[in-house]
This record gives structure tokens, C-alpha cells and sequence, in this order.
């Protein structure tokens, strides 16, 4: 090899600084994520003082017989928890559509993932099924089963001569996202009675989740999760074009089924446990870019550890800004997603809007 | 040795045929570039090599495998490819694109090893980029970003480099910075290169081989000198064009004729000169200039006229050098006279060596062909002791324009054949009673 080479080359130094730099956002983002979750579970209806809370989930035997035990342990922990894992399945499925799509105004919702999720849980819920499996009911199975129906859809219909072309995804989820939801009203309308139940899971939530939801939950948001994190550098590639990961030695197509698949299984584990909540997806993984750029092998850590603490803290709100009735939390997610989410569009309609979708 | 090959490859997309049966090898070593016009399948042909496109019938081995059947990795690890007109607008820093260069070699739990950091820092600095490592993608210009491409494909150290219009976005600093650097990879390297090139006149000066492509099908293969030359170029691009030749390199250069009817080309008039010695190569430019088709003869190899012929990539009816004009020669400027629509016989002069064009002239002026001698004389010219003047003398009498110098016949050339070759008058003296195929295009226009 005639490679030349300096003594101390200036890329290796770049390498160890941002491998350092990535640690300490990681770090940062993690004790942010656990001061969130003493406040989510010290705060609500009752308050907890802090170091009781931080006291009793550090060392359990020594202070079960505190007044609080059963409150941490029994109510405000799991759905800590099980928003923790949720806001981290959404930004980890958002993360993955965006780069899938190379567009940054992808989200669950947009290829109508969660639209079908949504779709199997109404059918559940007119139906009123009252099947149990594994101790879980038959609304979150149906969500789940409605999602990947969506997803296997979406790509059954997007896909054409071999390849899954991002501009024919996009309109597919359009369409069957539209079509979806408008099943959805239609049963809404025809249920009569089960009409606020539906109208109120609709709108998200993790009101009186138990562990059962977090036990459903965790393993399918690891291996989302897991299989998303070991995707990191094909996606890194796919952002430089198909044509061009492809040069680099990725096998795009499976590449884009896995990712595809396991944005799927996060999102429809996420409606499951808590209804539609909207945005998580689309506006963590932009504002976590802003701070650790473009890298997936740091940005999809840092989405998902940022998605659990912005929707353990829109818990929080949800159930303290209007005490003792709770927001849905669905509704405070949109307050900040739909904002950024039209500053996206008029940002995006001036530059490169067309380009986003070659 | 083989690297390469490609075996009657068609490519389609919808109803277009991008490719329709292209064969080609390219050896070790070897830098072979593709030319032709926009939408001749030149880039197409690339992704078929590079396994992203997939042909409908035939295939691309490279070193005796199936593309087709290779992995994503292993394609990776054997050939990397610099895309055409870089659109990446994302926000990687400079080093950073450059370091996925490296991805096929690097394990998905493994860190980057010293090699791979020194060989992006290599890549780096050939393409001149060191300073600008830090930067981010899309604060880049076109050019700065083709090199970011280039250096990543080059990180990728494989042994096969693929280049759809390497130098497209480049000033010609850095066009010839990285063909050189090509170059010389493939010097040191024994790098193998196939390159698309949009710029004829660097495609001839730094390709061993040249594929010109003409709709998707190979209209000519081979050497910079056998390909680029002026019918082939007037035939496929459809415009015409000088061609010369790089005066250190001694390859071709194409000049490009603005104004000129496109309709030009094959369909030029073709004029026959019969000259040497250097007493024709003004002519020649000038007729050449004007967009004739010329050819010129017959002259010895080395003679001064025919080095001004070969570098304007005229026909030239050739003689073995220092040796007199022989019947087969003669012959065949016979041929060129009777095909050509005019014959210009220059001011020059005859001995044994030459005499046999100069009765090739009066044979083809007695036959009522447009002829014009520049100097109505043969007086002092003669050094045949009359067999000369004689052919001269038949010359004249067959009816023959006579000029007194070459700017003079090439405007009475303009008034005989018309600037597009299509107003002369059938019937008329002067070059009406034509044979060959040329007769009907005139008759046409």
C-alpha cells in the first residue's frame, strides 16, 4: 500500500472526539430521562416528595411499609414506565420512516401504521370482545394485528418491480391512511354506545396502565429497537441515496423490509399500550438531530431516550395541569407536534420540497 | 487478464431500450472510457456493471462471477463507484462520508481500524479535501461535493473504479487533478477504471480504450485514435466536428464547429484534394473548417499534408513513405475522385512520384467531374520531361476551373456546390453528372 499516513492522522482525532461527544449526550440524555421519571412518579393527583420517591425505588424492602410504597410501586411506576417505552418505540419508528423515506416529514401516521393499529382496536372495542392472552385483552392484540395489516399493505401496494420506491410509499400511506381512518369514524359512528370509550382511547393515553401493559410491551420495543440500533449504518448509507448504499455494500431492499418491519412492530407495540398518540414520532428525532447530527449510530439512541422522557413529562402534564380530570395525552403531544410540524412544511415548500421525495 | 466482461447485455426501462446487445471486456489495469451522447446508455451501462441495474438478457461477469449472484458486500469490496451528479444534500460532515467508504470493511460491532483511518486520510488529501474535512455536506459547492464522492470511492480501496461523469461538475484545475490521479492509480495500483466521460477531448486524452455508444449499441471500440475521428463523432452526436490532435500527446482532439447545419456531417460534399509536399495543407484546414468532407491523396506517410490530413482526421489515401504513388494507390484516389463531388488539384509539383494523380485528375475531369487546378500552369512544375503537362494539358481541356490560389478555390468551391452542397443545378457544366451516393442525397436536396 503506498497509503500516506501522518503520525498522528487528523481523522482518528475526529473519530475520538466524537465518540466523546456522543457519550456525553448520551450521558446528559440519560440522567435527564431518570430525573423525569422521579418527577413523573413523585407528581400527580397525590404529591410525593422527591426523596421519598428516589428512597423508595432505590432500596424497596427497606421502605415498603412507606405510605407511598403501593402509589409508586402499584400505580405511578408502571405508567412511568410504559410511557417511557412508548415515547421510545415512536421515536425510534419515527426515526426509521425518515430515513427510510429520506423525508423528514415522515411519521407512523404517515404511512398509516397507526391508523391501522387504530382501526383493529375499534373493531375490537364495537365488537366487545372480552378474549384474554397472556392476560392482555383483545383491543391491544387487534391494534397490533391492524398495524402490521397496515404495514404489510402499504408495502404490498408500494411495491413495484422489485423495489419499494419512496414517492409510490408515500402516496400508498397517504391513501390507505386515509381509507383507515375513515373506517374508523364509520365505526365510531356506528358504535352507539361505546362511543366515549372509543373517542377517549383514540386519543391516547396511559390512564390506570398496569405493569401487565409494560410486560406486553418491553420485549417487542427491545427488538424493535435492537434490530433498529443494528441497522444504524445501513441507514447512515441510505441517506447518501439507494444507489449509492447499494455501492457500499447494503442489501437496500432487505435493509428497507427489516427497517420497514421493525418501525412497524414499534409503532403498532406503542398503540397498543396506549391508543394514537401523534407527533412523538416525527418532531424527537428532528430536535434530537439539531443537537447530534445526522449520525443514526448516535441519533437513534439519543431519539429514543428523548422520546421517553417528552412523553413521560406530557404525562406529567397531562394528569397535573387539570387536576383532578386528565388531559388526553395525545392532545398535549399535538400542541407541540402540529406547530413544529407546519414550521416544517413552510421551511420545507420554499427549499427542496421535490427533493425529499427522489 | 479479464476483468471485466460485459456479454450482450440489453437493459430496458418500460418501453425504452436503454442498452441492446453491448459486449465489451476491460482488462487489468486498463482505463476504458464510455462516450456518446445524452441518453446513449452510458450510465446505464455502468449500473449494469455495478449490479444496481438488471439486464433482461445477458450478463456482466467480473472476474469470471455473476454479478447478478454476488452480494451487496462483495460486490462493494471489489468495485466502488462514483455516482453521477451528486444530489446528497444531508448534513455528514466531509470525513464523515468519506469514513463510509470503509463500511464493506469494516464489521458491524468493529471500530474503525488505523488502516481504515489512514486510508480515508489518504483519500482525503489526494483529492484535496483535508481542509475542507470539517465541513458539512450541503455547505459544499457541486465540485467540492464530486470530490467528497470521489474520495469515498477511493476509501473504499477496491480494485475496480466505476465513474459516471467523474469530472462533470469540475473546473478544469480539478478535472485534470483527478484524471491524473486516476491515472496514476491505475499506474501504481493497477487499478481498473471504466469511466463514463462527457468531455470527448479528456476522455481521448487519459482513456487506453474508448467505447463510443450510439442508442444503446457499441458503434465504435477501441483506441482514442480509431474512435474519436470525424465521422464517427458526426455520425453519432449528429454535428460535426474537427478532429486534431493534442499537440504533445499526439491524441485526438475534437474542435467543435459552431454554426455549422447540423445537417452537415455525412451528408457534407465530399471534396478530393490532390496535394503534398505541404502545398495543400492550408486548403485542407480551410475545407476542413468549412465543414467538408475531405479526403486527401494519394501522398506518402510523413509527408507534411499528410500529417495536416491525419490531424484534421481526414480520409487519406495513403503511399508507403519516400516511395512514388503506385497503381493501387492510384487506384484508390481514382475511387475517392469519382465519390467526391469536386477535385481540387493543388499548385505543386509533379515528378514520377506523383505523376499518377495527376492523370487520375484528367481522367476523372474528362469525365465531366467538377475539377479546380490552382496555377493554370504547369510551367516549372513538370519534372516528369512532358508526361506532366501532358495530363495537365488533359486536364484543362476536360474542363477544369482554373484559380490562381487555394483561398480563391474555396470560394469558387462555395459557388460550384453551395455552403450545404444542395445548389448545384443537375444538368448544369460543373460536377451535375455525379455517380456514386452522393447523387441522390443532391438530387433530395
Amino acid at each position: 500500500m503506498s497509503v500516506v499516513s501522518t503520525d498522528s492522522p487528523a481523522v482518528a482525532g475526529r473519530i475520538a472526539l466524537q465518540r466523546g461527544r456522543w457519550a456525553c449526550v448520551l450521558a446528559v440524555m440519560a440522567a435527564v430521562l431518570g430525573a423525569v421519571t422521579v418527577l413523573g412518579v413523585g407528581w400527580g393527583a397525590v404529591r410525593i416528595p422527591l426523596g421519598e420517591v428516589v428512597a423508595v425505588l432505590l432500596d424497596p424492602q427497606a421502605h415498603s411499609a412507606s405510605a407511598f410504597s403501593t402509589i409508586i410501586w402499584d400505580l405511578r411506576l408502571p405508567r412511568v414506565v410504559l410511557a417511557g417505552l412508548v415515547g421510545t418505540a415512536l421515536a425510534l419508528a419515527g426515526a426509521g420512516y425518515q430515513a427510510l423515506f429520506k423525508n423528514p416529514m415522515a411519521d407512523p401516521h404517515i404511512i398509516g401504521v397507526s391508523q391501522g393499529a387504530a382501526l383493529g382496536a375499534c373493531l375490537a372495542m364495537v365488537a366487545g370482545l372480552q378474549l384474554q392472552w397472556a392476560g392482555i385483552g383483545a383491543v391491544p392484540l387487534a391494534a397490533f394485528a391492524g398495524a402490521l395489516a397496515a404495514a404489510a399493505t402499504v408495502t404490498l401496494l408500494a411495491r413495484s418491480a422489485g423495489g419499494l420506491p419512496v414517492a409510490t410509499l408515500l402516496l400508498a400511506g397517504i391513501a390507505l391512511g386515509t381509507l383507515l381512518n375513515s373506517l374508523v369514524s364509520l365505526l365510531v359512528f356506528l358504535s352507539g354506545q361505546q362511543l366515549h370509550s372509543v373517542i377517549y382511547w383514540l386519543m391516547g393515553g396511559f390512564s390506570g396502565r398496569s405493569w401487565e401493559y409494560v410486560r406486553m410491551c418491553w420485549p417487542y420495543v427491545l427488538a424493535g429497537s435492537l434490530l433498529m440500533l443494528g441497522l444504524a449504518r445501513e441507514l447512515n448509507a441510505l441517506l447518501l441515496g439507494e444507489e449509492t448504499a447499494h455501492h457500499l455494500g447494503v442489501e437496500v431492499e432487505k435493509v428497507k423490509f427489516l427497517l420497514l418491519g421493525a418501525a412497524s412492530l414499534l409503532t403498532a407495540t406503542a398503540v397498543a399500550a396506549s391508543g394514537v398518540i401523534g407527533f412523538v414520532g416525527l418532531v424527537i428525532p428532528h430536535a434530537v438531530r439539531l443537537v447530534v447530527g445526522p449520525d443514526h449510530r448516535v441519533l437513534l439512541p439519543a431519539a429514543g431516550l428523548t422520546g421517553a422522557t417528552f412523553l413521560i413529562a406530557a404525562d406529567i402534564l397531562a394528569r397535573t395541569v387539570l387536576v383532578p380530570s386528565e388531559v388526553p395525552i395525545g392532545v398535549i403531544t399535538a400542541l407541540f407536534g402540529a406547530p413544529f410540524f407546519i414550521y416544517l412544511l413552510l421551511r420545507r415548500r420554499r427549499t427542496d420540497f421535490h427533493q425529499g421525495l427522489d | 487478464m479479464i476483468r471485466i466482461s460485459v456479454n450482450g447485455v440489453e437493459c430496458r426501462f418500460g418501453a425504452r431500450e436503454a442498452l441492446r446487445g453491448v459486449t465489451l471486456s476491460v482488462g487489468r489495469g486498463e482505463f476504458l472510457g464510455l462516450i456518446g451522447p445524452n441518453g446513449s446508455g452510458k450510465s446505464t451501462l455502468l449500473r449494469t456493471i455495478s449490479g444496481v441495474v438488471r439486464p433482461v438478457a445477458g450478463g456482466v461477469l467480473l472476474d469470471g462471477q455473476d454479478v447478478r449472484r454476488m452480494s451487496a458486500l462483495d460486490l462493494a469490496r471489489a468495485l466502488a463507484v462514483v455516482e453521477q451528479g451528486d444530489r446528497a444534500t444531508c448534513t455528514f460532515r466531509v470525513w464523515e462520508v468519506v469514513m463510509m467508504g470503509r463500511m464493506p470493511h469494516v464489521g458491524r460491532l468493529q471500530r474503525e481500524s488505523l488502516r481504515d483511518v489512514q486510508r480515508v486520510e489518504w483519500a482525503l488529501q489526494v483529492t484535496g479535501l483535508s481542509a475542507l474535512a470539517d465541513r458539512h455536506l450541503d455547505e459544499l459547492s457541486g465540485g467540492e461535493r464530486q470530490r467528497v464522492v470521489i474520495a469515498k470511492a477511493l476509501a473504499q480501496d477496491t480494485d475496480i473504479l466505476l465513474l459516471d461523469e467523474p469530472t462533470s461538475h469540475l473546473d478544469i484545475g480539478h478535472q485534470v487533478e483527478i484524471l491524473d490521479l486516476l491515472a496514476s492509480l491505475r499506474e501504481t495500483h493497477r487499478l481498473t477504471v471504466v469511466a463514463a466521460v462527457h468531455d470527448l477531448n479528456l476522455a481521448a486524452q487519459y482513456c487506453d480504450r474508448l467505447v463510443l455508444l450510439d442508442r444503446g449499441r457499441v458503434f465504435a471500440c477501441g483506441e482514442p485514435e480509431t474512435v474519436v475521428t470525424r465521422e464517427n463523432l458526426a455520425t453519432v452526436y449528429r454535428t460535426p466536428v474537427m478532429v486534431t490532435r493534442h499537440p504533445s500527446r499526439l491524441r485526438p482532439q475534437v474542435v467543435l464547429l459552431p454554426g455549422r447545419a447540423p445537417a452537415q456531417g455525412s451528408h457534407a460534399p465530399a471534396v478530393h484534394v490532390v496535394g503534398g509536399g505541404g502545398t495543400a495543407s492550408a486548403l485542407l484546414e480551410s475545407l476542413a473548417a468549412h465543414g467538408f468532407r475531405v479526403s486527401l491523396g494519394a501522398v506518402n506517410v510523413t509527408d507534411s499534408d499528410w500529417e495536416t490530413a491525419r490531424r484534421l482526421g481526414l480520409e487519406v489515401i495513403e503511399a508507403a513513405p519516400f516511395s512514388r504513388v503506385d497503381e493501387l494507390a492510384a487506384a484508390r484516389a481514382l475511387q475517392a475522385m469519382e465519390a467526391a463531388r469536386a477535385v481540387i488539384v493543388a499548385d505543386m509539383p509533379f515528378g514520377s512520384g506523383n505523376l499518377l494523380n495527376l492523370q487520375a485528375a484528367a481522367e476523372v475531369a474528362e469525365r465531366g467531374r467538377t475539377v479546380i487546378a490552382i496555377n493554370g500552369s504547369i510551367e516549372g512544375r513538370d519534372f516528369t520531361g512532358g508526361q506532366a503537362e501532358a495530363a495537365f494539358s488533359r486536364l484543362l481541356a476536360g474542363g477544369a476551373v482554373v484559380v490562381s490560389c487555394w483561398e480563391e478555390a474555396v470560394r469558387r468551391l462555395h459557388g460550384l456546390l453551395g455552403r450545404t452542397g444542395a445548389a448545384v443545378e443537375p444538368g448544369g457544366g460543373e460536377g451535375a453528372v455525379l455517380g456514386g451516393t452522393r447523387t441522390g442525397q443532391v438530387g433530395a436536396g
